[in-house]
């Protein structure tokens, strides 16, 4: 039996080093085994993103709650003659999944080293616990919870990862765009004096939905029609708005001590778009008093603005690129792809042996829009403090098609 | 100099306004009384006749009811009239009154609609030419505590404002609900709070105290506004109006105020104004100022003396000539409520051009009772 270079290095590591290194470098290749568990949109997108980012990389499995979903992903992530070129993908019917435990069994596969966790988020955190516990690195699409309660479980299995050296990379990818982070590093360097106020926002117009279908039981539907459910995705503020959210908490280094919301349902009424509000607006408050104003709304029709701004006592900074007052400046240059970017930086921290592990700071990002939706939803002026230790857990009884009558939408001051 | 009063509006604000003018300062003589219904005027005149106070005289033939009475009340003998109907009357009194040489004490908000602001500020003009006070029940501008921490905040002492927020957060009000034969424009008039054309909405008609205080801190008013609000508890029969509101109010510099208000029972409540800058925050509300130029407010001023407080400067200013005239201030901050409210109803970014101009007119067609159907709830994208 031969033994390459790279293993050779890989074998003088440390004994240490070697037990807890990921399964490519056991093998005796470095090639990195990829697995998607959802295969929507956003986890075909985040696939390729995978694939194209650093050479190497193999997608060896597919797992999804349906099979017409898997099978168009596969298909798509198969086809030769895709834009982009062919990607390395080897994949076989006995490596694809579909029901609730695809995930389970993906996972217990030996060959993978590395997940990608791309189902809707109310799913997130058992997915990221399985997959921890089977000794594999993770790329988890924002958010990674609904609730405190899946919050806790996904602290609990980023501590997990970080004692097995594992990595646990986020889809807010902004953290890796290099616009972002050349203004941060400004930021936090003091270019805008001290930071006084900031505002973040998503607004924009609705979103696609799936209408019911009479063969299609509650649970069917509501995983096909998962926007607008929370225990599926959140809410708007959890799902989409997470995104400035984490640019808040990432500019002030921390994350909001209090919040105080309005919100509602006002233009999207209809039963397809299930129980979720179609704006909020929350007056965050973060540590020494500083206030954040977060707006968010899915409204056809409406002016939009998706970004964020940073008030200091020297000036404005737009962390996207620009600061204004004494220290103004501009980001210029090339920013590349930041869906990419986020997966060549992973993949490079496994390949180091110090993989990146961003799940305090997804979680504190998720839980701070968690906080957000309570807020509007109960009128109440909720702390950071209360929501980490609520029991609020909206996943339902069981996983399995049958009937789950939708909750009602939150009308604030009435909630138990 | 004995100073004879006209009421107009004797509900709750009206009768309390009243009591407050009269208690004011001496010689100062309630003697007619104007609302749109009998049983109204006839509660407000009893409780104010049961005071047993000296400055309450009315007689029964200066009692006017109808669309027409705040017409009959000022072209009777009257010095001052207060002017505390459903503010969507407003402008059609405030005109009526200057017309005829009253001096105005008027409630607060002044109007529901940019053509009102604009006709309340022509009028608060010919007030001015004719040396007319007109005082309005925005009070904190006579509350020493708000008048002590805006002079400070205005000369420096939390450095340049960089930013604010305010807040209404509050239960929601009073209803009433439709008696059967009761006309279209009779129930919305008895149940005027509910109805866009009447209150403004509650944007409008209550946090339009904390707009105006930050209108005031701000030394003016902002170039545009991003709103949005909804109904998340209001009753699908409850009135047209909306039960809560955020907007994003932007000044030049890219300074941003937040101002929030709602109408939620069972939630937390809360109302104030913050104003963060480069060297502190200054919050009016509390009478305080953080930061290097730390202060306190420590006088005896409450929201109650407030009430009085604008009543004795209205007295002090008609007896002294020295006209007061608060007109076009508190139009321009009652039509900041309506920029807000109208971003938040249309779902666009109002600049305060577009809302200066604006030829949106809430008012009906006309004044009496019969058939009025009331607007849909608006929704955002889809008003134009």
């Amino acid at each position: 039996m031969s033994i390459t270079r790279r293993e050779f290095v890989a074998a003088s590591a440390s004994a240490a080093a070697l037990a807890a290194a990921p399964a490519a470098f056991a093998r005796g290749d470095d090639t990195l085994r990829v697995g998607l568990i959802g295969c929507g949109g956003r986890g075909t997108g985040a696939a390729e993103d995978c694939l194209r980012a650093s050479p190497g990389m193999r997608l060896v499995a597919l797992a999804d709650l349906l099979p017409e979903r898997l099978k168009g992903c596969r298909d798509n992530l198969t086809n030769p003659s895709r834009e982009g070129g062919a990607l390395p993908v080897k994949l076989d019917d006995e490596h694809c999944f579909t029901g609730f435990d695809a995930y389970a069994r993906l996972v217990a596969l030996k060959e993978v080293d590395l997940v990608l966790l791309a189902t809707p988020p109310g799913f997130r955190p058992i997915h990221l616990a399985a997959a921890i516990e089977a000794g594999k690195h993770v790329f988890a699409e924002k958010p990674v919870a609904v609730d405190p309660a899946g919050i806790r479980t996904v602290l609990e299995a980023g501590a997990k990862a970080k004692e097995k050296n594992l990595a646990v990379v986020a889809g807010t990818q902004r953290r890796h765009e290099r616009r972002y982070l050349e203004t941060m590093k400004r930021l936090h360097d003091g270019a805008l004096g001290e930071i006084v106020a900031a505002r973040c926002g998503w607004n924009q117009g609705r979103l696609w939905h799936v209408d019911r279908r009479k063969e299609w039981s509650d649970v069917e539907w509501q995983c096909r029609n998962w926007l607008y459910f929370s225990w599926l995705s959140g809410d708007h503020i959890v799902e989409q708005h997470v995104h400035n959210i984490d640019v808040m908490n990432w500019a002030l280094r921390a994350h909001p001590v209090r919040a105080t919301a309005v919100g509602g349902r006002i233009a999207r009424v209809e039963p397809r778009f299930g129980h979720i509000y179609d704006h909020f607006c929350v007056d965050f408050e973060y540590p020494n008093g500083v206030h954040v104003t977060s707006t968010c709304r899915q409204i056809d029709g409406c002016d939009g603005w998706v970004g964020e701004e940073i008030t200091g006592s020297l000036g404005s900074a737009n962390p996207a690129g620009s600061i204004d007052g004494p220290n103004a400046w501009r980001f210029k240059g090339d920013s590349p792809n930041p869906y990419v970017e986020e997966h060549r930086d992973m993949v490079a921290s496994i390949r180091d042996g110090k993989p990146l592990n961003e799940t305090q700071a997804v979680a504190e990002s998720t839980m701070a829009a968690i906080l957000g939706r309570e807020a509007a939803y109960s009128g109440k002026t909720l702390s950071w403090d209360a929501m980490m230790k609520s029991s609020l857990d909206l996943s339902p009884k069981e996983y399995a098609f049958g009937e789950l009558p939708v909750a009602p939408v939150a009308v604030p001051g009435r909630r138990a | 100099m004995e100073i004879k009063v006209g009421l107009v509006g004797c509900g709750g604000r009206g009768t309390g306004a009243a009591e407050n003018c009269i208690t004011s300062a001496p010689d100062v003589k309630l003697v007619a009384m104007a609302d749109m219904f009998q049983n109204r005027l006839d509660q407000s005149r009893k409780y104010l006749e049961g005071l047993k106070h000296p400055g309450v005289r009315v007689e029964d033939r200066n009692c006017f009811v109808g669309f027409d009475a705040y017409r009959k009340l000022i072209d009777g003998g009257v010095d001052l009239v207060l002017l505390c109907t459903p503010p969507g009357f407003r402008p059609q009194h405030v005109e009526a009154a200057v017309d005829a040489g009253r001096h105005v004490f008027m409630e607060k908000p002044v109007a529901v609609d940019p053509v009102g602001c604009r006709r309340v500020i022509a009028a608060g003009k010919r007030a001015a030419e004719k040396k007319l006070t007109v005082v309005a029940g925005t009070q904190y501008r006579h509350h020493e505590q708000f008048v002590e921490t805006v002079k400070r905040m205005r000369e420096g002492a939390i450095g340049t404002v960089r930013a604010g927020r305010i807040a209404y957060n509050t239960s929601a009000l009073w209803k009433v609900d439709r008696k059967p034969g009761e006309s279209d424009m009779e129930w919305q008039i008895r149940n005027w709070i509910n109805i866009d054309w009447l209150s403004g909405d509650h944007i409008v008609e209550q946090h339009i105290h904390t707009i105006d205080v930050m209108v005031w801190a701000m030394g003016g008013p902002p170039v545009r506004a991003v709103g949005s609000g909804g109904r998340s508890v209001r009753a699908p029969d409850n009135g047209n109006i909306y039960d809560h509101f955020s907007v994003d109010y932007e000044w030049p510099g890219g300074v941003h105020v937040l101002s929030l208000c709602r109408q939620w029972n069972n939630t937390d409540q809360h109302v104030g104004a913050y104003f963060h800058g480069t060297k502190g925050v200054a919050a009016p509300y509390s009478g305080e100022i953080t930061g290097p130029s730390a202060w306190k407010y420590r006088g005896a001023a409450t929201l109650g003396t407030s009430y009085v407080q604008e009543h004795a400067d209205l007295v002090a200013s008609i007896r002294s000539g020295a006209a007061v005239n608060e007109a076009e201030a508190v139009s321009v901050s009652t039509l900041v409520a309506i920029m807000g409210r109208q971003s938040a109803y249309t779902g666009r970014a109002i600049t305060w051009e577009e809302i200066s101009r604006s030829l949106i007119d809430y008012s009906p067609e006309r004044y009496e009772f019969g058939p009025l159907p009331a607007r849909p709830v608006p929704i955002p994208g889809r008003v134009p």
